[in-house]
């Protein structure tokens, strides 16, 4: 259970939260518009990186806000939290985040766990 | 009023309120109807309570307030006042008089007594005195208001057996 | 062989009495179940988990492999530590995994078979034929492998309980206890837990410290102690493990209420401790470990600092002149003890050079004239159920003594669970031949021999200079010491046997019987990678975790695979720390507490009146209503469903959702939200409407009443509230949020009725004598306010059973009483009340759907024949353009159509299968080809026969056909005829009569 922090409420519980998948999918202007393969991408696919994430919360359990965040998904850390309406971080604010070649946090258990 | 329980530092008790929960953007025009219908100003802080021997006055968050009436009155003049805020197109009020009932605790030990039932972090650092919050007690949502003394916890009434039983189980449980 | 008692603070002399395998012992208040064994020189407790060999008790804490007893005074709670369990007047405790007796055990056969059953045995023998597995190996297994047997009855309470906190200290002993003196009377709020019923740790297990700041280890205990209790911001938790070190400074502990007391089943037996913490101090001390040696788990050898623990700790020596065998220096407390207790060891045995063994030691021994056998080695003990005799390798020579108790120290590893699980990495020590905590991820300080400084004098610069960080105070000790100052260690993982024999074992694992051979085998088999290994192999996976040999395994490895442990690494450390009960997990949440429940104001009238309960979401809604205690489920029903088509019948609906919209743009909103077109819907009028995902399928369907443009109410089905609610929220705060709109959930605000059958109206005359219910006054689909005593209530015209219905809307304060009025107004017209089974029933004769029977996320509302449902001119609404996609367009999709018994007496089960054949093979070699499946299936009464309602591929296009429905427990299907789904009152004359 990690902290997570709301916009509007503060630090709370990874309990009182759901996650809303990847973040900046915007629903198209115009759907009739678009070919069924658009349209397919938008409804069902969605990016799942190991690393630097931006992803949408909602505090469910709390006051019922979405809000955006960026996670590095290899090591559960929340980065960011920003409003919905905020910009988006520019991926380079989190260059120093801690991550490996091959992906893999430097910081970590087993095999990983052993300072060489 | 009725009392729930009573243990060494703890004491709760359940009471009658009447509730309206109202939607709005905040500014000033929404403010002043408001304040012209209820002769409340809306907290403007988010999480901000304030509060009297009639009332306790919440922003929830930033287009939300919960205002809790602690007087008994007549249930056609809370509907009468709600009609008349929503006669703004721009707000929604609700009547959550009888759809949520009401617990205040109080006592010493009413920290540690409600962290049995909830995460949530009260110390007076994170959780000051006149402030809301909602959040999960006893694995259900409820929006608790810290007055300083006590703490006044609101869940839906649909609950209030099984909130009940669980706020005596954990008395008993000590 | 016997055990002599030593004067001991920490035991009362009070005497009780605890049985084991039925035979009853005394023990001292305060004992533990192995060192309570020990006193009554009983050191055979158990059988091991595969070759079923005695085993006897090795340690004297969390890291026990071997004693694992079973508590039968406990709800037979199995797999307990009894190195850690208390024992109190009255405990019954067995031993486990032995049949017919702990002496003669018919499993040890495993023994002699055992050359087969080395590591990955299950892997390659019990490969085939098919269904051997299920049907013969496993079974097979499980008996004769596994611990304890599972409890019965479990009825005991554990609690959780929450901290927000800003220092938690773990470990009471030196460390912990220095870094907690630091805290007193500080701003932080510190939460300092110990596992043992006392503090103190190493100052009270050995006689390594002899005084601090001039005061015995206990004066200085008590001292620290009692200042820490008068401090207001330090909260001491004693009986209780920190088992899980999650991320954000999340722990897990566990307390056990009732250490050493017998257990009252009305109060907390266990409590979870939750703790969020800002810093996390970890001081719980380290770990003895073992060394390899053949027979290294008879039943007599022990880890030398547990030994010294019993003698500290417990008042206990279980034996007077054991063998000693160490590589490091720390036994000499040991040796210390045992002298001043007047025993005298049988052999000292010291791996190291004789050079290298500190003065102090070698002049004990010379004065004791104890035998002394430096670079020296044990190569394996012997004898019948217990150690008899011991092998001294020293040299080429060899020395056989006799003796019934071996000590053994293979060195130190600081206990690095918990800061691993936290994800600090760890860094190999050359100095302890151990892994350190190195890099912490979290804010995390690890102290003391937790840090892996076995350096008493440097531990006070170390707690002042790692707690610099907060704001205390410096703190002072001045240790003196019984053990050398520097630790000394020589490597030493395993020793050489005599001779190579396939039943000579010295074992790495002793918790999962893993042997040192083993873990050779696995490597020439190829499984190098150390986490290969562990789960090939086993080792360490026991309930342990291979607490005093898992560094051990990797020192192995890596001299097999001629790396360095660096390179090797450890396997993952992960929680919890130590088992921890399930019944602690749950906590409340069990039984009566097992899932919140929800109740309609209208509850206590529905239990009055003998309703049965049906779980809808957490709601409690009444399924039925038995008229009489006989009365079945199905006699219910159809009653229930007859005698609404007759007269009427009422259903407390107060379960359904209710949302109000409200705002500039809840028309605009409303239209995107659902498929129907709301701009021409008259105020005051409500519309059946659908809500579909962006994928085009339904997900939930309600009510929407129409107040203004501004201004709407929809209702939503019972479990669907909350994600409505959300979706919606969803939608206007992160897609449109230029759309002013504002949503309440009423869902609670009301007390709903649903009321309806022929004679309705003339009971709604009757209750409400001023209201016109006439067909012009009030039509089907419009709603009303009216006022009610001091209240106001909406009644609204529509129906779920086909018949004339209306539904109130009551604020729940004043519902139950007017409910009651109904009943008093209705009975004339014979009112009954009805349960969610009569309302499926009543609907499907109908044909309306019920979302999540008729619906399961692949159906739209074509699939439905509900085109007349989705406003085709609205530009856009929620799922819109994936009803023109390839797939939801199809031709051969399942859609919805009627099923009628062609032979009237027939059952249409719900969720059969409907397929072409009339008869099933009895044995099916080819698949059968799916039609598709029957989504609801009831006998009407009204009909008098049984009908049904299916998804069937290309189902509009078969009305008049025939095909068969499967049957539970037949091959006979049953012949059915595709018709309109809906079966009475296809015309709507009754719903707008």
């Amino acid at each position: 259970m990690i902290l997570i922090k709301c916009p509007y409420c503060g630090e709370r519980d990874q309990s009182e939260f759901s996650n809303g998948g990847e973040a900046h999918v915007i629903r198209p202007k115009n759907p009739e518009s678009l070919s069924d393969k658009d349209w397919g991408e938008y409804v069902f696919y969605r990016n799942n990186p190991k690393g630097i994430f931006y992803e949408r919360w909602v505090h469910s359990h709390g006051c019922k806000k979405w809000f955006n965040a960026v996670r590095n998904t290899s090591t559960d850390q929340i980065l960011r939290v920003y409003k919905v309406n905020e910009k988006r971080p520019d991926l380079s604010d989190f260059k120093n985040t801690l991550k490996s070649p091959s992906g893999e946090p430097l910081v970590g258990s087993g095999n990983f766990a052993v300072k060489k | 009023m009725t009392n729930i329980l009573s243990i060494p530092g703890v004491k709760v008790s359940q009471k009658d309120y009447h509730q309206i929960i109202v939607r709005g953007n905040g500014l000033e025009k929404f403010n002043n109807t408001i304040e012209e219908k209820t002769s409340i100003k809306p907290p403007s802080k988010n999480l901000e309570v304030k509060y009297d021997l009639n009332y306790i006055f919440a922003k929830n968050s930033f287009d939300q307030w919960s205002l809790i009436l602690t007087e008994k009155k007549d249930h056609n003049q809370i509907l009468n006042l709600v009609s008349s805020i929503n006669t703004n197109d721009n707000i929604l009020a609700s009547d959550y008089s009888y759809g949520q009932v009401y617990f205040e605790i109080e006592g010493e030990n009413k920290d540690s007594f409600l962290n049995q039932l909830t995460h949530f972090d009260l110390r007076e650092e994170k959780f000051p005195k006149s402030t809301m919050a909602q959040t999960v007690i006893a694995r259900i949502e409820c929006s608790i208001y810290n007055l300083g003394n006590k703490y006044i916890i609101t869940c839906n009434k649909s609950f209030e057996d099984y909130f009940q039983q669980r706020l005596k189980d954990t008395a008993n449980l000590n | 062989m016997s055990a002599i008692n030593n004067n001991c603070e920490y035991i009362s002399k009070r005497l009780i009495k605890i049985t084991f395998d039925g035979k009853t012992y005394e023990a001292y208040e305060g004992d533990t179940i192995a060192s309570a064994l020990l006193r009554n020189n009983i050191r055979l407790v158990g059988r091991s988990f595969k070759y079923h060999r005695p085993r006897g008790i090795y340690t004297c804490g969390i890291e026990e492999p071997n004693a694992l007893v079973q508590i039968i005074s406990e709800h037979n709670e199995p797999n307990t530590r009894a190195t850690i369990k208390r024992v109190y007047d009255g405990m019954e405790i067995t031993s486990q995994n032995r049949w017919p007796s702990l002496r003669y055990d018919f499993g040890a056969i495993n023994n002699i078979l055992s050359p087969i059953f080395s590591a990955g045995f299950y892997y390659k023998t019990f490969m085939g034929p098919k269904g051997f597995w299920k049907n013969l190996y496993e079974p097979l297994i499980r008996r004769s492998a596994g611990l304890g047997k599972p409890p019965k009855n479990f009825r005991s309470k554990s609690t959780h309980q929450y901290h927000n906190t800003d220092v938690v200290i773990i470990g009471a002993g030196l460390s912990g206890l220095a870094a907690a003196k630091k805290f007193i009377n500080t701003k932080y709020k510190v939460l300092f837990i110990e596992q043992d019923s006392y503090l103190g740790g190493v100052l009270k297990n050995s006689n390594k410290v002899k005084t601090i700041n001039g005061l015995t280890p206990q004066e200085w205990i008590s001292e620290t102690e009692e200042l820490i209790l008068n401090s207001k911001n330090i909260t001491i938790l004693k009986n209780t493990l920190v088992t899980t070190y999650n991320f954000t400074n999340h722990l897990i502990a566990l307390e056990d209420k009732f250490a050493g007391k017998k257990i009252d089943l009305n109060k907390s037996e266990l409590t979870l401790h939750k703790i969020r913490t800002s810093n996390t101090i970890i001081a719980n001390g380290h770990i003895e470990r073992f060394i390899s040696f053949r027979n290294n788990d008879l039943p007599g050898v022990m880890l030398a600092s547990s030994f010294e623990k019993y003698i500290h700790r417990y008042g206990v020596v279980p034996e007077k002149e054991p063998v000693i065998f160490t590589n490091n220096s720390s036994s000499l407390s040991l040796l210390k003890k045992l002298i001043s207790l007047g025993c005298k060891p049988k052999a000292y045995v010291d791996s190291r050079k004789k050079d290298n063994i500190e003065t102090e030691i070698k002049k004990i021994l010379k004065d004791k004239e104890i035998p002394f056998f430096s670079d020296a080695e044990i190569e394996g003990c012997d004898g019948n159920k217990k150690v008899e005799t011991i092998t001294i390798r020293q040299g080429k020579s060899f020395n056989k003594l006799k003796s019934s108790m071996l000590c053994v120290s293979g060195g130190y590893n600081p206990d690095i669970h918990l800061f691993t699980q936290s994800k600090g990495l760890v860094k190999w020590d050359k100095n302890i031949l151990s892994f350190k905590p190195d890099t912490p991820f979290q804010k995390t300080i690890t102290l003391g021999s937790t840090s892996g400084n076995y350096n008493f004098k440097k531990l006070c610069d170390e707690i002042n200079e790692k707690l610099s960080i907060f704001k205390t105070k410096k703190v002072s000790l001045d240790i003196n010491l019984n053990v050398p100052n520097k630790f000394s260690i020589k490597e030493l993982w395993e020793t050489k046997k005599k001779n190579n024999s396939n039943w000579s074992k010295s074992f790495i694992d002793l918790h999962n019987d893993v042997t040192t051979k083993d873990l050779k085998q696995a490597i020439t088999e190829g499984f190098d990678r150390i986490e290969h290994l562990k789960r090939y192999t086993t080792n360490s996976m026991g309930t342990d975790q291979g607490k005093i040999s898992s560094i051990n395994s990797l020192a192995i490895v890596s001299k097999m695979l001629k790396k360095e442990i660096s390179e090797v690494g450890t396997t993952t450390y992960r929680p919890p720390y130590a088992p921890l009960s399930f019944a602690a997990i749950a906590g409340r949440s069990t039984y009566e507490f097992y899932d919140p429940e929800r109740k309609t104001s209208i509850h206590s009238w529905h239990l009055k009146n003998n309703a049965v309960f049906e779980d809808v979401g957490q709601w409690k809604r009444p399924w039925y209503f038995k008229a009489s205690e006989n009365e079945t489920m199905h006699q219910a029903v159809q009653r229930e469903s007859k005698m609404l088509r007759e007269n009427a019948g009422i259903l407390d609906g107060s379960t359904l959702g209710k949302i109000e919209i409200k705002g500039r743009d809840a028309l605009e909103f409303m239209n995107l939200m659902y498929t129907n077109a709301f701009s021409k819907m008259k105020p005051m009028t409500s519309r059946y409407a659908m809500m579909l995902g962006e994928d085009g399928m339904i997900k939930d369907d309600g009510i929407i009443c129409k107040i203004s443009d501004q201004h709407f109410i929809a209702t939503t089905t019972s479990s669907g509230a909350p994600k409505v609610l959300a979706d919606m929220e969803e939608y206007l705060q992160t897609e449109w949020p230029h759309l002013q709109v504002y949503l309440n959930s009423i869902t609670e605000q009301f007390s709903t009725f649903n009321i309806s059958g022929p004679k309705t109206r003339e009971i709604m005359m009757k209750v409400f004598p001023d209201i016109d219910f006439s067909n012009d006054a009030f039509p089907f689909m419009t709603f009303k306010n009216f006022d009610y005593k001091e209240t106001k209530i909406r009644i609204m015209r529509a129906s779920f059973t086909g018949e004339l219905g209306y539904e109130i809307y009551i604020p729940p304060k004043f519902g139950l009483e007017l409910w009651e009025e109904i009943f008093s107004c209705g009975k004339e017209f014979n009112l009954i009340p009805y349960g969610t089974e009569t309302m499926h029933l009543l609907r499907a004769e109908k044909g309306y759907i019920v979302i999540g029977q008729e619906t399961d996320g692949t159906v739209t509302p074509i699939d439905l024949n509900y085109n007349w449902m989705i406003g085709k001119n609205k530009k856009d609404f929620i799922g819109k353009r994936s009803l023109s996609r390839p797939d939801t367009s199809r031709e051969d999709r399942k859609q919805l159509v009627g099923l009628s018994p062609i032979n009237k007496k027939d059952i249409i089960e719900e969720g059969q299968h409907i397929v072409e054949l009339n008869e099933l093979p009895k044995k099916i070699s080819n698949p059968i080809k799916y039609l598709g499946h029957v989504s609801s299936g009831y006998h009407s009464p009204n009909l008098n026969h049984s009908i049904g309602l299916a998804m069937i591929r290309g189902g509009k296009n078969l009305l008049g056909q025939k095909f068969f429905v499967t049957a539970t427990g037949k091959t006979k299907n049953i012949p059915v005829e595709i018709v309109n789904p809906v079966f009475i009152d296809p015309e709507n004359k009754r719903l707008t009569s």
